[in-house]
């Protein structure tokens, strides 16, 4: 046993000097995911989107006007760049994409709200970038209802009507959002580490396609076969020493985004560590597998970034599941990612026990067994 | 001329030898495509799963109801009787938002004293939530409305004066460019920009590492062709197929993702010359400095997501950090992106394209001096060992 052990560690040993000498692996694997975390967390550092760029025209220019340009001010989603002179340079300057938010505020508007007849506004939101466009419709949607509601109050205290009930009448059902598990809506929380262990899951795929590709025309194969170290217990100990090459590329990530960056974490950091072995297993399983099949490293990695490219968009992390058609949502069951991110989004932000994670772990195990399985006997037809 | 023609004859044969090659260069662009494409074809995500936790069990609690029940954008689940069971749907992924109705809500409204109703989505997903929050409001204002309009009837006012009362202020709004807000008009042409960029670049810069791999290269290095007519000769067939491929693309997303691509032909024609350009020119310039085919396959394959992350094509680039503003400013890929949402979404014309087409001129020619221009003496020591390609 203690001679297997020996073995094995060697074996182990051998693998990481590789790894390491190989400039190339050594920089994708440890250095490239964390560059990209901290390139996310720059995109990002805003975190929340406000102040969502508008432009206003007033074609009515009174005290009445003036409220509601008062009201789209004092909006905290909205900022006003520009006071359009006319409809021409408001529809130029949302064009050019300097303003998502337009509002146009009629002739007449201070004599019709007056007057008791009414008026409309108009307002022309850019929906060509959707993050922006959503959040310009409930912000102008807030305004319109809030500043109609208070011109309302106004006209039944002129009728008598006591302030509070007046408000009640018009505004009786107060909308209360309560976002959980990101309360601020803060978008550096919702995907900049995701995104990164998406760039970590590319950088090991890239690193597993070489498990058997990379012993290919070898002259050290000879000598491992003459040291009498078996196939498996070879391979074991050389994805054993990638699967550790694997975690520690990880580590870091999770330091700087729960340590440095803050970012929450409702599991405890074993949880999510233990996760995220099992699925790095499963990644290598992939990867050997996907090896196994190809007769160079060239074309193992081209194989291997097939899955691994389309795979993060496909998990539903970002455009959910359960907005895909039902035949995408059950293709997309067959890749590893897809349970990995259905999960780290479960872990991560709800921690909802492990009852609801054990299916998650058990197909990502039964993938990578099976993935293995595939791998011997891919290697054993082509041996 | 014929130098040059002999060249990307000879760079085609090779294309076509290899079968991987040609599954990178005719299949794999338009395989992503419809691969992710499948992903974003319905592009609305309606029927978001709620559950209603009603406190109050009274007729306006129950209209409500009805009122999420009958928007498209949500599918109500039964059986969520109390905030605990809704708090655990939620968190365990099976419901996507809940609604609390409280106790005496229909008392509370009817006497005008105000009440609150709850919503509360898992935010876990900004994509989804941002969506609910959005259309829950929707369904409350409408409750509102129709709550304030029956308050203002029992004090005597005529439907005319009801009307104007509450709707002192109406609002239209219009969407431009994307009026049923769907997702696929927003991410899929920058998706198949990336598309084009990687699968252009990364063919053409294994343009000449393979020739490296072959030791043929020096054959190149000691012909008295000029290193421009190689560059030309070696990049032209991939030019041909990324135009190809571009065309293709846009036609696919047209024909079936329902993406509406408006705009000039002749922009687009003339925007997808100077990106295929470009990602050409880069991919050769790379190949010519890089050792190995399995170095540039290595890396280039990862760019895809931080370029599309950074090019502002999704968060937008005044929200960024400055440095990472100006770094994305001088990647093609940034432009490009921006080009076709103006020209391909928003159907807009040459006087709204002006410094998109000018940056990407200049890039055009930037890159295409980078791939023309190179030494013909090889380094020592530069030379790979053999792979096969």
């Amino acid at each position: 046993m203690l001679k297997v052990l020996k073995k094995s560690f060697a074996v182990v040993a051998r693998e990481f000097q590789l790894l390491w000498r190989d400039s190339d692996l050594r920089r994708i694997l440890f250095i490239v995911s964390i560059l990209s975390l901290l390139l996310f967390f720059a995109v990002y550092y805003t975190r929340v989107l406000r102040e969502i760029p508008t432009v206003v025209l007033d074609l009515d220019r009174t005290p009445q006007s003036l409220e509601m340009l008062q009201s789209i001010e004092n909006c905290e989603d909205l900022n006003v760049v520009l006071y359009s002179a006319d409809y021409k340079e408001l529809c130029e300057v949302i064009e050019k994409g300097e303003a998502v938010v337009g509002v146009v505020i009629p002739e007449n508007f201070g004599r019709d709200v007056a007057g008791g007849k009414g008026s409309k506004i108009l307002s022309v939101i850019d929906g060509s970038n959707m993050i922006y466009a959503n959040n310009a419709v409930s912000a102008v949607l807030t305004v319109a209802r809030t500043h109609s509601a208070e011109l309302g109050v106004k006209k039944l205290i002129a009728r008598g009507v006591h302030y509070t009930e007046a408000q009640y009448a018009l505004m009786g059902v107060v909308f209360r959002d309560e976002p959980w598990f990101n309360s601020t809506l803060n978008y550096a929380v919702f995907v900049v580490l995701a995104m990164a262990l998406n760039v970590w899951q590319q950088c090991c795929t890239i690193t597993a396609t070489y498990n058997i590709t990379g012993e290919m025309g070898k002259g050290s194969w000879l000598q491992i076969k003459a040291l009498r170290v078996s196939k498996f217990l070879f391979f074991f100990s050389k994805s054993l020493a990638h699967i550790i090459g694997f975690m520690l590329a990880v580590i870091p990530l999770y330091i700087m985004a729960f340590g440095i960056y803050k970012m929450p974490l409702r599991c405890s950091p074993a949880e999510l560590l233990l996760f995220t072995l099992v699925f790095a297993v499963s990644i290598h399983g992939l990867g050997t597998m996907i090896s196994a099949l190809c007769g160079d490293p060239v074309d193992a990695v081209r194989f291997g970034m097939v899955i691994a490219l389309p795979s993060f968009i496909l998990s539903g992390y970002t455009w959910p599941l359960e907005a895909m058609p039902a035949f995408v949502q059950k293709a997309a069951k067959f890749f590893p990612q897809t349970w990995f991110f259905q999960g780290f989004n479960l872990l991560v932000f709800k921690n909802p026990g492990r009852e609801v994670l054990q299916p998650y772990v058990f197909v990502l195990m039964g993938m990578a067994c099976l993935f293995y399985l595939l791998s011997l006997a891919a290697a054993a037809v082509r041996s | 001329m014929r130098q040059i023609l002999n060249i990307a004859f000879y760079e085609t044969l090779h294309i076509f030898r290899n079968r991987i090659l040609t599954l990178m260069v005719l299949v794999v662009p338009l395989f992503y495509a419809a691969v992710i494409g499948l992903a974003y074809v319905e592009g609305i995500f309606d029927s978001i799963p709620i559950g209603i936790v009603d406190l109050d069990h009274s007729g306006l609690s129950r209209e409500l109801v009805e009122n999420f029940k009958n928007s498209p954008q949500f599918s109500v689940r039964e059986g969520v009787e109390n905030f605990g069971e809704l708090e655990r749907q939620v968190k365990e992924g099976r419901l996507k938002a809940g609604v609390v109705i409280p106790e005496n809500f229909e008392r509370d409204v009817t006497n005008s004293r105000g009440t609150e109703v709850l919503v509360a989505y898992d935010a876990s997903n900004l994509i989804s939530a941002y969506n609910i929050r959005k259309n829950a409001l929707q369904v409350i204002n409408t409750l509102n409305a129709r709550c304030a309009a029956s308050y203002l009837a029992g004090t005597g006012m005529t439907e005319g004066e009801i009307k104007s009362t509450l709707d002192a202020v109406s609002y239209e709004y219009q969407i431009w460019y994307n009026p049923t807000l769907n997702y696929a008009v927003f991410i899929f042409p920058g998706i198949l920009m990336m598309i084009i960029h990687q699968i252009g670049m990364y063919t053409a810069a294994l343009s000449v590492t393979r020739e490296k791999s072959n030791n043929s290269w020096v054959q190149f290095l000691s012909s008295p062709v000029p290193p421009w007519k190689i560059y030309i000769g070696k990049t032209l067939p991939y030019c041909i197929s990324n135009l190809f491929n571009y065309a293709l693309l846009l036609w696919f997303s047209s024909e079936f993702m329902n993406i509406n691509i408006k705009g000039s032909t002749y922009l687009l024609v003339l925007l997808g010359i100077l990106f295929v350009i470009i990602v050409t020119s880069i991919g050769f310039f790379i190949s010519v400095h890089a050792k190995t085919s399995l170095q540039v396959t290595r890396y280039m394959l990862l760019l895809s997501v931080p370029l599309f992350m950074i090019s502002g094509f999704t968060w937008p680039k005044a929200y960024m950090a400055n440095w990472v503003r100006t770094f994305a400013d001088v990647l093609p890929y940034t432009w490009m992106a921006e080009g076709i949402r103006l020209a391909a979404i928003k159907g807009l014309g040459m006087e709204f394209l002006g410094k998109t087409l000018k940056v990407l001129s200049l890039m055009a020619i930037i890159s295409v001096i980078l791939g023309a221009v190179f030494t013909k003496r090889e380094k020592s020591g530069s030379s790979p060992k053999m792979e096969r390609i």
